[in-house]
């Protein structure tokens, strides 16, 4: 890793008697692209503020470019933050908001005004700096804060869920605006996020948090094919996750044995996660394939995710193309069999 | 609009009609009457208000009220933005409900007898002297003084001030103070550049309360201010007294309720206009 911007070591968040964060250890490295991605409640702003300096952490610290910040009040501490509720300005217009930090660093008017601009250009919105805030659509304030933000060409960029409130189409472009600013500008983006999709698409490297702790660091392909824990294969794509016993070199679950890698001495408890892109699917029987009948199908365009149940009540996930659907004929009750190569089975040592 | 919403709205309409704007018609129409031997006459004539339209001491009066008024509006602004800053942001929920409610209290009890109790402390021998006294100092006037004037319309409006303000402290969106905070703005300068910006509607309401209860008020400048000189209210009714001259008392009422529509407007246009300049 180059030299970490952001170091957060040993950090607890405690509020009153709840702990929001546990003992978080964390390093982002200067021009990364950071995401912050767990289920609602994970503490996941909590960190994110706590490096914002709006939360004192209860113990460990918080070092920016290896200055301690514990004690650095919000306003000496330039790591401006994009909320997930945007939180402009509405006595001020699109222009005046983005002016606003400059304003507090007394930079001068024209200097001022002709750096908003530029960033109102920048992100295409140059036509609205007069506008009132609240007369602006929702894409269109996202960019009045991102620019509110960058203007003062900060080191980092704190994003909390700012893509939450959009529209399907307008995430999708808006993670293109983010992603490629953050290669522009080479600053640090920290991104947090519960969506799953803008996690994978955008960072370098994701933070799977769960219920105040870290579960796992790594980048997107990482995460997605090799979780590191239950919670993660649960949380992130749609995975098969089989318990069962080692035997070596191959797990036996409740469906069967299955060769696999990885696995802990004989005789010891591991899980078997198996991606559903990675099952195959077929109508007619195979060698050792699991006969299973379907429940039901969830279409989200290009993939269709079909749940089957095995024999003995098992649930099973296989996502196959839209394409290929055609030659799978389902309907409730099909009987299909269903199996995968033995590499495609990642396995958990904890179960 | 439909036929229902007009039967919704006749309650209020007749409420309006017969509590305000009748009397207030009434009012305009007498302020055109005549008195002949301590008598009214219905008439039309403009020398009511001719006549007091030319007199220096109505002027005199009118200027001072305004003055009396303002000051007090001004005043009771400025003292009570720390006490209803201190409720909103800095003392739980609970307790800001409980001081809430205390400052409803004075309203229970007569506005008179909180002014009188006035007296005993702001008299040549009152409280305050005999504190001052003890140290060498003193004793001043402060009865039958502006000074008293000011503290008599304090005490009517104060407490009204300090709960409105908190009102509207309590419902700034903190997550905009966080943010100005977090794009550079030291906790001062956050006070001035979004805490107010952002209370503003609250703080001109509760300002405009204040000049509006003020500037209607007899008994502070009658009974504290000593109604030397007398403000429009003491000029109403020292009118009715003098020859029944209740059609010339019309033209100040009148004067008063212009000024205050007049006032009110504009007030409530700089609450609600959106933007403030930067
Ligand atoms: N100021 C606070 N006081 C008490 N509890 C809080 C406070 N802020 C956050 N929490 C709690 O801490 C936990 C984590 O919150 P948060 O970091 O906002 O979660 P996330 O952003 O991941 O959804 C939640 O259970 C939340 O209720
Ligand atoms: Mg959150």
């Amino acid at each position: 890793m180059k030299d970490p911007l952001v170091v957060l070591s040993g950090v607890v968040k405690r509020f009153g008697t709840f702990t929001a964060v546990h003992r978080l250890d964390l390093e982002i490295a200067q021009g990364e692209f950071i995401a912050i991605m767990g289920p609602s409640g994970c503490g996941k702003t909590t960190t994110l503020r706590m490096i914002a300096g709006l939360e004192t952490p209860s113990e460990g610290e918080v070092r920016i470019s290896g200055q301690v910040m514990n004690d650095v009040p919000v306003h000496e501490r330039d790591t401006p933050l994009v909320w997930q509720s945007l939180a402009l300005f509405p006595f001020l217009n699109a222009r005046e908001n983005v002016e606003f930090g400059l304003r507090m660093r007394g930079v001068d008017t024209v200097e001022r005004r002709r750096r908003a601009m530029e960033w109102l250009e920048r992100l295409d919105i140059g036509a609205f700096a007069e506008r009132s805030v609240d007369t602006l659509s929702g894409g269109q304030r996202q960019r009045v804060a991102l620019a509110r933000s960058l203007v003062t060409e900060p080191r980092i960029l704190l994003l909390d869920e700012p893509l939450s409130a959009l529209d399907a189409h307008l995430v999708i472009r808006m993670q293109g605006v983010l992603t490629r600013l953050q290669r522009e500008l080479g600053i640090t983006f920290v991104h947090v996020t519960h969506s799953q999709s803008e996690a994978l698409a955008m960072a370098d490297r994701i933070v799977i948090m769960s219920e105040g702790r870290v579960v796992q660091i790594g980048r997107p392909r990482e995460i997605y094919r090799t979780p590191g824990n239950r919670f993660v294969a649960e949380f992130v794509g749609r995975n098969n996750i089989l318990s069962g016993i080692s035997r070596g070199d191959a797990i036996e679950t409740a469906l069967g044995t299955f060769p696999a890698a990885g696995l802990p001495a004989p005789g010891r408890p591991a899980t078997l996660v198996i991606a559903a892109d990675l099952v195959e699917i077929s109508q007619a029987p195979r060698d050792g394939a699991i006969p299973c009948s379907l429940i039901s199908e969830e279409f989200v365009g290009a993939t269709v995710t079909l749940f089957l149940e095995a024999a003995d009540g098992t649930e099973l996930k296989v996502q196959v193309p839209e394409r290929a659907l055609g030659e799978l004929n389902q309907h409730a009750g099909s009987r299909y069999h269903l199996s995968w190569p033995a590499d495609a089975g990642h396995v958990l040592t904890e179960t | 609009m439909n036929r229902f919403a007009l039967v919704f709205r006749l309650p209020i309409i007749v409420w309006q009609g017969l509590f305000f704007l009748g009397p207030l018609f009434f009012m305009i129409v007498m302020s055109f009457f005549l008195v002949k031997n301590y008598r009214m006459e219905e008439a039309f004539e403009l020398k009511n208000w001719a006549r007091m339209l030319t007199r220096g001491y109505v002027w005199d009066s009118y200027w001072y009220t305004l003055g009396m008024a303002g000051s007090a509006t001004l005043v009771a602004t400025l003292v009570a933005f720390p006490a209803a800053y201190a409720l909103a942001f800095r003392v739980s929920a609970e307790v800001r409900r409980w001081a809430i409610f205390l400052l409803i209290i004075p309203f229970f009890t007569s506005y008179l007898v909180r002014t009188f109790s006035w007296y005993v402390i702001l008299a040549g021998s009152g409280v305050i002297n005999a504190g001052l006294g003890t140290v060498g100092f003193g004793p001043y006037t402060m009865l039958n003084t502006p000074f008293g004037t000011v503290v008599g319309y304090l005490t009517l409006t104060l407490p009204l001030v300090v709960i409105l303000q908190t009102v509207a402290l309590a419902n700034i969106d903190q997550n905009l103070v966080q943010a100005a905070r977090n794009l550079g703005c030291s906790p001062p300068r956050t006070l001035i550049s979004v805490v107010v910006p952002l209370a503003k509607t609250g703080l001109i309401i509760a300002a405009l309360f204040c000049f509006i209860l003020s500037f209607g008020d007899f008994v502070a400048p009658y009974y504290l201010g000593g109604s030397k000189p007398p403000t429009l209210p003491i000029l109403i009714i020292d009118t009715t007294k003098s020859g029944q001259q209740w059609p010339r008392a019309a033209v100040v009422a009148v004067m008063m309720m212009l000024t205050l529509f007049a006032i009110a407007a504009t007030a409530i246009w700089l609450a609600y206009r959106r933007r403030i300049a930067s």
